[in-house]
């Protein structure tokens, strides 16, 4: 612990502190360019030099280690005459005319105000170059002011490990480069925006997709971010995509989000303050005009006096029917012939001129959706609602009614909804999109550990873990930030360890790639449990202290010999045995799975097959060995925590226990008789076959496609008695409602989101809906009211104290201490209580804290290749693209860098079939078939196929097999048997584009 | 006088003793010609008793730095549990330096010898020969010499017959002046761009893969061999008598308008201006000498009479104002003009920069630019004192010594030749080669 003085005030700082690090840490202003905080330290702008007492020069403070007895001068005369000598030097080669008189621009034009150097240059040397992304639609370079600080290298490089930017050249032509020829997308640039984020002169700035009033008064299109002006204010928010929980600083001015900045990299935050492209660029989909401004009620619907009626023959068009509308079906959209694929990632320049139109026009509802609603007050649109539930219930039962709620909403959100059809109601139909992700796991996790998240945090896997085990989880593109740490870990030197159908980007980075065949996990993980047992490897003592029924896993793994496994599988005998050992020789190994595992109709048994291994290798319950199942969308965690489930009120209590029911009734001023004992239908069984749900109120969610066999659902949902849909967007759902509730985004309300390792976060409203839509909370809190479930809440913070009341393990949980911070990991059993960074270190949720191992056989998927359909299908995320696309598809760079439905085929496979890049195929499988451009890639294993879930003109779920996991009824999105053959060529005209798609520009 | 001419009477040979012999290339040449009686020797003995003598010859590093080659060899502490490495620096490309061409083009072997013993005392297995990527001659020789040495197991997995390990690797430098610079060429060895990184920590606790590491130059480690066949005593005798402390004999490359060009093996402390007018032959018919830089591009340059009062080792050298450096002797003379030599200089340097460092990319190119326009007749009055403001900002300010290289000459020609790039601003007169004036 070195003390020294720093300008005569004395500092200690810990053991390998730099000068810099003591200055900084008693607020010291030393000037600094190329250094940033947690990027690897270079020293090379020269402009932190400080006088250090008997050293005859000036030494860097960001490279310096702090020394016991050192005497620093930060301002002494010497120092400053280096520094004016710097920045003299770099403005010979800047625009001095751009900087503003008095005044500066960024971080480098501050310096050269604070040093007083003059704004003037000989100009004997030439503005400076590099590669300038000229046409990119989303980051751009003005070279001319690049001072050659490499911040942005080195955190593209060592934040987000992709690569792209280098310094090319030598002496004065050195210069920032794109990749080996200027084209990011040779380079794999994923477009995150870290180059942004750490320029100090603008120089690498991006695009704000929006007309924006200039400092002038005037509106500029797509105005450069640091010519932006000040905006009104910065709100923090949660970014409303994946389950990372990457907080960002939404700027706000004249009433619209404009720019999304990062926090200070130094910030307590999940994502130290990275982003991907998604959470950067992709927010502008909130001013996006599609938004609904005012509550909708299908033609036909009239009041009397209090009471609504349909009349049919009012509905504005008889071809419509009861439910329909001037729209194609999803299925009926799939077979369309399609806009070819703008780009092909690795081979076209993907920044072409800008022929990419408005996207506010080119994917935006057709004007005609609207057609089979009015516009209506929120009083009829309430009343109406509340009339048809209430009616529904009396007339069948409370089981006639379901609720979807919603993972993109918030926790007060969400508890309030299921307050409102348990209390209110009186039904446990309560659930949401968990069931289509993670509900497999769920199911296994609470079967072995009583347990439904996750055990330990990012961080923890990024600097601890010495194994990192990913199975079933593209997360460099899913989850990119998370994706950064594994490889950050991964350059650390953790033994990174794949198993994927597919060579996803980590898979190439990975010690070890397990390539199974899709769904055959459970001989894989058997395999390796057998490898472990034979060699000895087990954690003996954690076996016999902290698990039941070893014997029976032992039993039950025998005959999976990695013989066996790789005969199932795929995968060679001996990287299961490699994969095995490294494993469990750790010491400390991590396991993160996500929807590759769960998604199957034996998903909760692939999952019980991986926790064996887990267990097995007490590969839990110390810092550094996490288990982590990826959450897929921002709350997906949270609106499960409370109580967004059929068969648990919040923290996971029990529906079927009276006591547990008493304490809610009893909260909720209602009688207890009113909630039933048994838990109520899942997704996947209010949609399915003989569901006995005749109305539906569904909030920000879109399950006519996230559901598999779509054009089933979209009959199910056009059968239904009433149907109220609150959400963003006339979604492919919201068409055929009869209320359509216009509620806020994510930038428009308080609220709390949890993360993937159990963070409970505050976002903060930024803006006001547009028009007269309203905050969630409020509709939810209405509509209880007229149910007549009293709800005298006025704010989330408010509805955040009913939670910690009745959720344990959130009791100390408030607004209040979450404002401002990182956020709190629950259990937070008290309000002094820290948070939970690590669970199980001295037992189980369990009676008697043990966990129980559940042997599992391996199941075939229920749908396989044959003659008829030889391909095997498998579904999934794309980088830039985001669920059912209601949000990513409205977003100006996301749509610019991914607009048109893509099918992976390997090439192999596509010169056997005859087709070329870009060439349309027809992929059917035994329900339906779409029509879906290729793209080539060796991704894709032989005789396998993908196809993203994004896309309503080619809809992937058209073709997934509705068959469901026996105990969490998640369904088979991840396998299904299809064909696939080559389109005949159509020559497109104007209309032939699907009708919701309208082309414009390209 | 040294290759391509015959030695003259006043130089010592010892490292030069074969040059111009082709059979000395061979394995069997060298070893006829007394070649790897020190590596078997230094193999039967202590590591730090091969330093200790090292120590005691006084022996300096040929580089330009002048560091006691001893003492950098006994930083390396032995049984660290780490993997050490020697890089033996044969990325010569100070301008006006070409002694260590001379040395791998003749007598290859003596530095293979000089790495094997070098890397054996520093508990090195591997050493890696960088050799700058233009000399193609000289790396074919080295190829060829080590594959002979391997083929004979002088060097490799069982180094003469002892068990030790000495693997000696040649690596091929790709063009960059700046690769000459220590960490630079460790990062080029490691395969990064060669940027020089940030001392400390210095290569001696992590150097090339992060390792401890030694470097050393072709002529220090070429000279090792013959101390311990000779004895430290018999080297440290090669100095002048009031000064022990620059000793042993040193390659003298020596180029420009000069009568005799060429290298030349002087014992340490001889004097400078005898050496350019008697052994070198001194200026060309009709000329006089004028200027001499005499360590290679990055030293001072300095005027006939400081050089005539110069004695040819580290101190004398400095005594006068300038620096021994690599002993890259450029000579010139009343023929030429001075501000366009130091306008050429200062151009290398602006081309070579890595361009890590503000205060070099900018100022070395800045620089080149002000001296080139005063060359062509367009300089102003300011020019010569921006050059000096720029050459402030440029010293000692910057993680290697490049920026200050580029700053030395422009410096050091202005205290002595100021008038004659007054006379380029004033006349604006472009000088015209050959202008003879006597």
């Amino acid at each position: 612990m070195p003390k020294l003085f720093v300008d005569e005030r004395e500092v200690t700082v810990p053991d390998g502190a730099t000068i810099l690090d003591a200055a900084r840490s008693i607020d010291v202003p030393v000037p600094t360019l190329c250094w940033y905080p947690k990027l690897p330290v270079v020293g090379n702008c020269r402009i932190c030099l400080v006088s250090v007492e008997g050293n005859p020069k000036l030494v860097p403070a960001c490279a310096t280690q702090a020394a016991d007895g050192m005497k620093v001068t930060t301002e002494s005369a010497a120092a400053v005459r280096s520094r004016q000598g710097v920045l003299s030097l770099l403005l010979e080669r800047y625009p001095v005319e751009q900087i503003p008189e008095g005044s500066s621009r960024n971080e480098f034009e501050e310096y050269v105000r604070r040093y007083n150097v003059p704004t003037t240059r000989s100009r004997e040397l030439p503005l400076r170059t590099g590669d300038e992304r000229r046409e990119d639609p989303i980051i751009q370079h003005d070279m001319s002011t690049c001072i050659l600080c490499t911040r942005c290298v080195r955190a593209c490089a060592d934040i987000q490990v992709v690569g792209v930017l280098d310094v090319a050249h030598r002496g004065e032509f050195a210069q920032i480069v794109v990749g080996a020829d200027g084209n990011p997308e040779h380079a794999s640039c994923t477009w995150c925006g870290e180059c942004v984020r750490v320029c100090p002169t603008g120089a690498i700035h991006d695009i704000i997709p929006m007309a924006v009033r200039a400092a002038s008064g005037e509106m500029v299109e797509r105005m450069r971010s640091r010519d932006m002006p000040s905006p009104d204010r910065t709100v923090r928010a949660v970014c409303p995509y994946c389950g990372v929980g990457c907080q960002i600083d939404l700027q706000v001015r004249d009433e619209k989000v404009i720019h999304v900045k990062s926090p200070w990299i130094e910030e307590e935050t999940p994502n130290e303050g990275s982003t991907c492209v998604k959470g950067r660029f992709g927010t502008d989909f909130i001013q996006h005009r599609d938004r609904l401004k005012t509550p909708m009620i299908r033609r036909g619907w009239i009041r009397q006096g209090d009471t609504w009626s349909y009349d049919a023959s009012r509905n504005g068009d008889e071809r419509w029917g009861r439910r329909g509308g001037p729209w194609d079906l999803v299925a009926e959209e799939g077979v369309t012939a399609k806009r070819r694929p703008r780009t092909n990632p690795l081979r076209t320049n993907p920044t072409g001129p800008s022929t990419l139109g408005d996207p506010q026009d080119r994917v935006a509802i057709p004007d005609d959706w609207y057609e089979p609603f009015r516009e209506a007050t929120w009083e009829e649109a309430m009343s109406l609602t509340a009339q048809e539930l209430t009616r529904i219930r009396d007339t069948y039962s409370p089981e006639a009614l379901a609720v979807f709620q919603s993972a993109k909403c918030t926790n007060e959100e969400n508890y309030l909804l299921q307050r409102l059809f348990r209390g209110g109601i009186g039904t446990n139909n309560v659930d949401h999109c968990t069931r289509l992700c993670h509900s497999s796991s769920v199911a296994a996790m609470q079967r072995a550990m009583n347990t439904s998240a996750a055990s330990g945090s990012m961080r923890e896997v990024e600097h601890e873990s010495d194994v990192i085990f990913i199975l079933g989880a593209n997360t460099t593109e899913s989850h990119p930030v998370f994706g950064a740490a594994i490889k950050r870990a991964v350059r650390r030197g953790a033994t990174l360890i794949v198993c994927d159908p597919r060579r996803i980007e980590l898979a190439a980075r990975a010690r070890i790639h397990l390539q199974a065949m899709p769904g055959t996990d459970v001989a894989v993980m058997n395999g390796m449990v057998h490898h472990i047992l034979a060699m000895g490897l087990e954690a003996k003592e954690f076996i016999a202290e902290r698990t039941h029924d070893f014997d029976r896993l032992r039993d039950a793994v025998q005959p999976y010999t990695p013989e066996r496994a790789e005969q199932i599988s795929g995968v060679p005998a001996s990287l299961i045995r490699q994969a095995a050992e490294a494993y469990a020789r750790g010491p400390r190994s991590s396991t993160l799975w996500a929807m590759g595992l769960s998604q199957h109709s034996t998903g909760t048994d692939i999952v019980a097959s991986l926790l064996n291994l887990i267990l097995v290798t007490g590969s839990i319950g110390r810092w550094g060995a996490a288990m982590i199942p990826i959450r897929g969308q921002n709350n997906v965690q949270g609106a499960s925590d409370v109580g967004a489930i059929p068969m648990f009120y919040t923290d996971y209590q029990t529906v079927t226990s009276p006591e547990i029911r008493h304490k809610f009734t009893s909260t909720w001023g209602v009688p207890d008789e009113r909630v039933p004992l048994t838990p109520g239908l899942k997704v996947t069984q209010i949609v399915g076959a003989g569901s006995p749900v005749r109305g539906m109120y569904i909030m920000g969610e879109n399950p006519i496609l996230s559901d598999p066999d779509v054009s089933h659902a979209e009959q199910w949902f056009r059968s239904l008695e009433f149907l109220a849909v609150h959400d963003l967007f006339l979604t492919e759902t919201a068409r055929y409602a009869d209320v359509v509730l216009p509620g806020a985004s994510f930038a428009e309300k308080d609220g709390t989101f949890v993360n993937t390792e159990r963070r409970i976060q505050l976002t903060r409203k930024a803006i006001d809906p547009p028009g007269q839509a309203r905050q969630d909370l409020d509709i939810v809190i209405e509509l209880s009211n007229r149910i007549g479930l009293p709800t005298p809440f006025e704010n989330a913070a408010q509805v955040m104290e009913e939670i910690a009341k009745v959720t344990p393990s959130w009791r100390g949980v408030s607004h209040a201490r979450l404002d401002g911070t990182g956020g709190l990991q629950y259990p937070v059993d008290s309000p002094t209580h820290m948070g939970t960074a690590f669970l199980f270190d001295k037992g189980f949720p369990t009676e008697d804290g043990k966990a129980r191992f559940v042997a599992v056989e391996f199941l075939p998927a229920a749908e396989l290749p044959d003659d008829e359909f030889p391909f095997l299908l498998n579904t999934g995320r794309q980088m830039y693209h985001w669920h059912t696309g209601t949000m990513t598809r409205r977003s100006f760079a996301l749509d610019a860098r991914e607009s048109t439905p893509t099918v992976e085929l390997n090439p192999a496979d596509a010169l056997t079939l005859g087709v070329h890049e870009g060439e349309d195929v027809v992929v059917a499988s035994r329900r339906a078939e779409v029509r879906i451009a290729v793209r080539l890639s060796k991704r894709v294993a032989r005789r396998q196929v993908f196809i993203p879930m994004h896309y309503r003109e080619a809809a992937a779920n058209l073709l997934t097999n509705p068959v469901l996991d026996p105990y969490a009824h998640i369904p088979e999105f991840k396998v299904c048997a299809v064909s696939v053959k080559r389109a005949e060529p159509v020559q497109l005209d104007a209309g032939a584009q699907g009708r919701s798609v309208a082309v414009q520009g390209d | 006088m040294g290759y391509p001419y015959k030695p003259h009477a006043s130089e010592t040979l010892v490292l030069s003793t074969h040059f111009g012999d082709p059979e000395a290339r061979t394995l069997k040449g060298w070893k006829d010609r007394g070649g790897y009686r020190a590596l078997e020797t230094a193999l039967g003995m202590d590591p730090a008793a091969i330093i200790g003598v090292i120590k005691e010859s006084g022996l300096r590093g040929r580089g330009g730095a002048g560091f006691p080659t001893g003492l950098k060899w006994s930083f390396m502490k032995p049984d660290d549990g780490k993997p050490h490495y020697l890089c033996c620096n044969a990325d010569e490309s100070e301008p006006g330096t070409f002694k260590d061409r001379e040395i791998m083009r003749w007598t290859p072997h003596a530095l293979i010898e000089g790495c094997a013993i070098g890397a054996y005392a520093i508990g090195a297995e591997t050493c890696y020969i960088y050799i700058r990527g233009e000399f193609t001659e000289p790396l074919q020789r080295m190829e060829d010499a080590l594959a002979e040495a391997r083929a004979a197991g002088i060097v490799g997995r069982n180094a003469m017959g002892t068990g030790k390990t000495i693997n000696v690797w040649v690596h091929k430098g790709a063009g960059a002046y700046i690769c000459g610079e220590e960490t630079a060429l460790m990062n080029s060895i490691e395969g990064k761009r060669g940027n020089p990184r940030i001392k400390p920590p210095f290569p001696a606790v992590a150097g090339v893969f992060g390792m401890p590491t030694t470097i050393n130059n072709v002529e220090t480690l070429t000279a090792v061999p013959h101390i311990l066949n000779q004895g430290g005593a018999w080297y440290k005798n090669f100095a002048r008598s009031d000064n022990p402390k620059s000793t042993g004999t040193k390659l003298w490359s020596v180029c420009g308008n000069i009568a005799r060009p060429g290298n030349y093996e002087m014992v340490m402390g001889f004097p400078f201006g005898e050496f350019l007018r008697d052994i070198c032959g001194g200026a060309l018919p009709g000329r006089e000498l004028r200027a001499i830089i005499p360590g290679g591009s990055s030293v001072p340059i300095i005027n006939m009479e400081e050089a005539d009062r110069a004695l040819m080792d580290y101190e004398g050298m400095a005594a006068v104002g300038t620096m021994l450096g690599s002993a890259g002797c450029i000579v010139i003379d009343n023929a030429q003009s001075i501000p366009r030599q130091v306008a050429r200089l200062a151009r290398f340097y602006a081309h070579e920069s890595c361009a890590q460092c503000t205060q070099c990319r900018e100022g070395t190119a800045w620089t080149t630019k002000i001296l080139e326009r005063i060359v062509a007749g367009n300089g102003t009055a300011e020019d010569l004192d921006t050059l000096l403001d720029v050459a402030d900002d440029m010293t000692g300010k910057t993680i290697c010594v490049l920026s200050d290289s580029c700053a030395v000459p422009v410096v050091s020609a202005l205290q002595r030749f100021r008038g004659d790039f007054e006379a380029l601003i004033t006349k604006k007169t472009v000088h015209t080669v050959p202008v003879v004036v006597s």
